[in-house]
């Protein structure tokens, strides 16, 4: 499926694409990570649970930096399986951020999802709902810790 | 220990569901054993709730009608109790599934399960009904539309259940439920409970959102005006309006918002008296 979006915050280009680059706070600002960790300079992982309804699944990610240009996009590919499960989630995403003033950042994105799996019993009308509010809530808090950041640093 | 447990009461399965993360409360277990078999669902244990006394049946309790949790769905498809303005929440009992799956289902699980296209939650909603829950710190009791909190989410906390739905006693005013779905005993692909008040009527609509649409404000604006089709029209539109249907097997989401006026007003013709 594919999803987008667009969100502005009040925090310069370069501050948003620390964070970005930050497992730590992205690992505390994406709903239902549980830990994320960089393994070289391309290559991250992190443990992912998403739940509708009764049903669950956790991903184990492995999250590709496949070409960048800092501070301005990223393209990247992820990709994971539920243990012994036969759930599977990969993405194609790109993200690219743009100055609009000194201390306001436009942050653009966008994903190519697929999951396959118990998940999918739900069918993708109701994952897109699903992946809707999980971005909405993800903007929600990185907007408040990079705008924090950026206040008290 | 067994995978399935069968405490003797709410108090003996609340807590096992406390101490037991993983556990699931199974009722019916008509969806619940399925989802198993399929391997949609993991849990280290089904509490069942088959052996927990009074949990079963439907009642005159005060001013209201107390419908158990375990209360099947096929007995509540044939209870006499539930006439007049909650005769929708009979006929929408009727409509489920098959004999076979209503003989096993019941009221708490479908409620627990919380899929919008099912068939209580806009018939409740319609009745201003209220889930009674009972957890770890005591009974509460919630509203239908504030229980249902998102796409199956509902208030439900670790350890809670669903013991009961209250609903205020029947009052003599006839009442609907209309469901279109692709071939008897689906899920509904849009759904409308209707029943008639003084002056007036309230609605509900399935399965066009996470929860039933019902408009209370809009209820009051079309209350007086029951015969006069612009009203009637702008009533299905303000319900319209709060529609955030799916795509999904059973139809668009634009094809679903295009059949709530239509549904909308053909229920409150089915509940109007002739003129």
């Amino acid at each position: 499926m594919q999803l987008d979006g667009t969100f502005t915050i009040a925090a310069s280009r370069l501050q948003v694409w620390e964070a970005i680059r930050d497992p730590g706070l992205m690992a505390r600002c994406i709903p239902g990570c549980e830990a994320a960790e960089k393994i070289s300079e391309d290559r991250y992982h992190a443990l992912i649970g998403i739940k509708i309804g009764p049903i669950s699944a956790k991903f184990n990610l492995v999250i590709d930096v496949e070409e960048e240009a800092a501070p301005e996009s990223i393209r990247s590919k992820a990709s994971g399986e539920e243990g012994s499960r036969a759930s599977m989630l990969t993405a194609r995403n790109f993200l690219s951020l743009m100055e609009i003033e000194s201390n306001l950042t436009e942050v653009s994105w966008s994903s190519d999802v697929n999951v396959t799996g118990r998940l999918g019993k739900y069918g993708l009308g109701l994952m897109k709902k699903k992946a809707k509010s999980l971005s909405d809530e993800f903007v929600t808090v990185f907007a408040k810790r990079v705008e924090t950041g950026a206040v008290t640093s | 220990m067994n995978f399935v447990v069968s405490p003797k009461s709410v108090d003996e399965a609340v807590n096992f569901l406390v101490e037991h993360p993983e556990a699931r409360p199974m009722s019916g277990g008509a969806s619940l054993v399925a989802m198993k078999n399929a391997r949609l669902i993991d849990a280290s244990h089904f509490v069942s709730l088959a052996n927990i006394d009074g949990l079963r049946g439907i009642g005159r309790v005060g001013d209201s009608l107390r419908i158990g949790g375990m209360t099947r769905h096929s007995d509540i498809a044939t209870c006499d109790l539930l006439k007049g303005d909650l005769e929708m929440i009979r006929l929408a009992a009727g409509q489920i599934a098959n004999s076979v799956i209503r003989n096993m289902g019941t009221m708490g699980g479908a409620i627990g399960n919380a899929d919008p296209a099912a068939d209580y939650l806009p018939v409740l909603a319609c009745a201003d009904g209220e889930v009674e829950i009972t957890g770890p710190d005591g009974v509460r009791r919630l509203p239908v539309l504030d229980y249902v909190l998102d796409w199956y989410e509902t208030a439900l906390e670790l350890g809670e259940i669903v013991t009961a739905v209250f609903l205020p006693s029947p009052k003599e005013a006839r009442s609907v439920y209309r469901k279109l779905a692709r071939t008897p005993g689906d899920y509904a692909t849009a759904s409308v409970a209707c029943c008639a008040v003084d002056q007036g009527v309230r609605v509900a609509v399935g399965a066009c959102g996470p929860r039933p649409l019902r408009s209370r404000e809009a209820e009051a604006t079309l209350a007086g005006k029951m015969h006069d089709v612009d009203a009637i029209a702008e009533f299905g539109q303000a319900l319209r309006e709060l529609a955030d249907p799916l795509d999904d097997v059973r139809g668009s989401s634009q094809y679903r918002l295009q059949l709530i006026p239509r549904m909308v007003s053909a229920a409150i013709a089915d509940v109007m008296e002739p003129v």
